[in-house]
């Protein structure tokens, strides 16, 4: 009797592993089929991120007090933000706004919370860039990784990549669709992709995109002094070109995986 | 140089400072192989071991290790089942712990059982009547879950998730690691209960002998709840020694409090059960085999005092300074409370281990004394650097503290801003 149940209780154990592993595995084979990996290298990369960056839109903007975005800055299928939208669509911001803390943030293009950028053309194609913060901290890269063209790139999954000083950042793509053309740090553009659909619900732009940017500055501020250098009180400059070159001894792998989500 | 390899807004020390950390224990590990390679070649005639002390350094430290690496299971059961989810800034952490206790203690009885061409015998003939087979088997299949336990993290590493099958196995297996979890619990359990339980039933040694529950004996319950108790207390102690030498937070201080918390009660029922378990060996059990258990204490230098430090300094005060909030709250008191219940534990396996085997149990029998020959101290020694080893490695390219980014952020935040901007 004995004999049974000591062997029955170890048969049990080594079948409840094996099934365990099995079913992960044929879970996984399934997942792949299904092209959704992009999606869940984003959604784990998007929870590990510390609360502060993880924060809705709206609590940007003031509309709402305290909220963490439930939907890993996916905006087109949340429904908070459908409903706020429509109760308050964002107001066009004016000229002046283009000019905000001292960079350049053009409305003719909309921003992704990754600092990219993405702007439908006139032949319908989307060019996507680097927004002028991001381009700061990534001035004068030491090398530019971008995709082939036929490459199909997914909201929130690598666009492209730039490695500055030790550091290898991963750039997030605003749109889905299929890479057509590569540009670089020196024209005005990294892709001109052919959307699948210009759906950009996630993107911001108007007005909601001076106090992003005083958010962004402040976490910039937060992980610089992460770095060891001293946390300073804004006094009225503006950032330099090369926001790197002012700090040499900072891990800028660190800062820029702060900053680049 | 291994920059690309470390997760993303995460600092570490440079590969140089790195490379001279683990040198001296890649040196100790080496020296621990030799003496681990001498036993298993030349036979255990290299140890101090001999057919009447048979179990020496070796089982005291693999019980030892295997109750400290109970923080894996414990933790594991709280979070996957029983949903405490602020212990899931430390999980990865107590895992890789209990990976090291687990792996650490099979790799030593390897070296003690010796034979490693015949280890698997003990699967193909078990002798079901021995508590040492419920070890064998409870202990490589933990082992194993523990080994799928740490794939997840280990498939979190910033390059390794890059592939797109580890990622989504990954996934695809956090998914169901509460099964695991469970697995692990059910296993670890009675795998500390059949140690405990191994010097329970030892007829001949009246000072090990306890009554018990049906097939067990009190040992076995009491080797399970002195686990689960000290294994928290270990994560604490080894999360705060890490961030000691990492200088920088890694969990909030609540965390550890928890842990404390958690630690304290079941410390709190482990004594009160271990008083009245030797209470009633003191009354009953030993002297209805004919012998007083004040003669056990006779034989110095295993004095009263040695059951005194392993219930009352180790155990009952650690228990008391982690049952009260306002000490818990000091990291001083916590922390040495936490290091006090470790040593507790490590003091009643060393207890139930060497002073078992020392004492005389026959007329004609005598007190006899043991001291580790350095082959023994090699291996020891070995499993110490391995585990430093693994940690180490694991704690630089692995996320083994989930909120480390978050508090990296807010202890920047905390500092007086300089009246400079400078950007």
């Amino acid at each position: 009797m004995a004999h049974f149940i000591f062997f029955g209780a170890l048969y049990i154990v080594i079948a409840v592993v094996t099934s365990t592993l099995s079913t992960a595995v044929l879970n996984s084979r399934r997942t792949l089929q299904s092209q959704m990996t992009d999606r869940i290298a984003w959604n784990s990369e998007f929870h590990e991120l510390p609360a502060l960056d993880r924060v809705c839109r709206h609590v940007l903007t003031g509309e709402l007090r305290s909220r963490e975005c439930r939907h890993a800055f996916d905006c087109r299928e949340c429904q908070t933000h459908a409903r706020l939208i429509a109760k308050h669509p964002p107001t066009p911001a004016g000229k002046l706004e283009e000019d905000i803390l001292g960079m350049s943030f053009p409305l003719d293009r909309l921003y992704h919370r990754g600092h990219t950028w993405a702007r439908l053309e006139d032949d319908d194609t989307v060019t996507v860039g680097l927004d002028d913060l991001g381009r700061r901290l990534l001035s004068a890269p030491d090398a530019v990784d971008l995709p082939q063209p036929g490459t199909r790139v997914h909201v929130n999954s690598t666009a492209f990549r730039v490695r500055k000083r030790g550091a290898d950042v991963r750039l997030l793509s605003p749109v889905d669709g299929e890479v057509l053309e590569t540009g670089g740090p020196d024209r005005a553009w990294y892709l001109r992709v052919r959307p699948e659909s210009f759906n950009v619900k996630h993107l911001l732009g108007g007005s909601e995109i001076r106090p992003w940017l005083q958010c962004e500055m402040e976490r910039l501020q937060l992980a610089l002094a992460a770095e060891g250098a001293k946390p300073s009180l804004a006094d009225g400059g503006v950032p330099v070109e090369d926001i790197a070159a002012g700090y040499p001894d900072a891990d800028w792998d660190a800062v820029c995986g702060e900053m680049f989500l | 140089m291994d920059k690309g390899l470390i997760a993303r807004g995460l600092k570490r020390c440079s590969t140089g400072r790195f490379l001279l950390w683990i040198l001296p224990w890649a040196a100790l590990l080496a020296f621990g192989l030799y003496s681990a390679g001498l036993c298993l070649v030349l036979g255990l005639n290299q140890t101090n071991m001999d057919n009447r002390f048979a179990f020496g350094l070796w089982i005291f430290l693999d019980l030892t290790i295997i109750a400290l690496g109970a923080g894996a299971f414990f933790t594991g059961f709280l979070l996957y089942i029983l949903k405490v989810r602020e212990l899931h800034a430390i999980i990865n952490s107590a895992v890789v712990i209990g990976l090291v206790c687990y792996s650490g203690a099979i790799c030593v009885l390897l070296v003690d059982v010796g034979q490693p061409l015949r280890a698997w015998f003990t699967f193909w003939y078990p002798n079901v009547h021995s508590m040492l087979t419920e070890v064998t088997f409870c202990l490589s299949c933990y082992l194993i879950v523990l080994f799928i336990e740490y794939l997840p993290i280990v498939l979190k590493n910033r390059k390794l998730r890059e592939v797109p099958s580890f990622l989504v196995f990954e996934f695809e297996l956090h998914k169901l690691i509460y099964v695991l979890a469970g697995v692990g619990t059910f296993l670890s359990f009675f795998h500390q209960g059949s140690l405990g339980g191994l010097y329970g039933v030892l007829r001949g040694r009246p000072f090990a002998f306890r009554e018990g529950l049906a097939l067990w004996p009190s040992t076995f319950f009491l080797f399970i709840l002195s686990a689960a108790a000290v294994g928290p207390s270990f994560v604490l102690f080894t999360t705060w020694l890490v961030e000691k030498m990492a200088r920088k937070p890694l969990v909030r201080p609540a965390v550890l409090q928890l842990l404390g918390r958690i630690s304290g009660s079941l410390l709190a029922v482990y004594v009160l059960a271990k008083t009245v378990d030797t209470l009633v060996w003191i009354n009953r059990t030993s002297p209805e085999r004919g012998f007083p258990a004040a003669q056990y204490y006779s034989w110095q230098p295993f004095g009263t005092w040695i059951l005194f430090a392993e219930i009352v300094l180790f155990g009952l005060a650690p228990a008391l300074i982690l049952l009260a909030p306002k000490l818990r709250a000091r990291t001083g008191w916590l922390v040495s409370a936490a290091a006090m219940a470790c040593c507790g534990v490590a003091l009643n396996r060393f207890v139930m281990t060497i002073q078992t085997l020392a004492l005389p149990t026959l007329p004609f029998d005598k007190f006899l004394s043991y001291y580790p020959s350095w082959q023994e101290t090699g291996t020891f020694l070995a499993v110490v650097a391995y585990g430093v080893l693994v940690y180490s490695f694991s704690f630089r390219y692995l996320q083994l503290f989930p909120e480390e980014r978050e508090l990296k952020l807010e202890a920047s935040q905390r500092e007086e801003p300089v009246l400079a901007g400078r950007y």
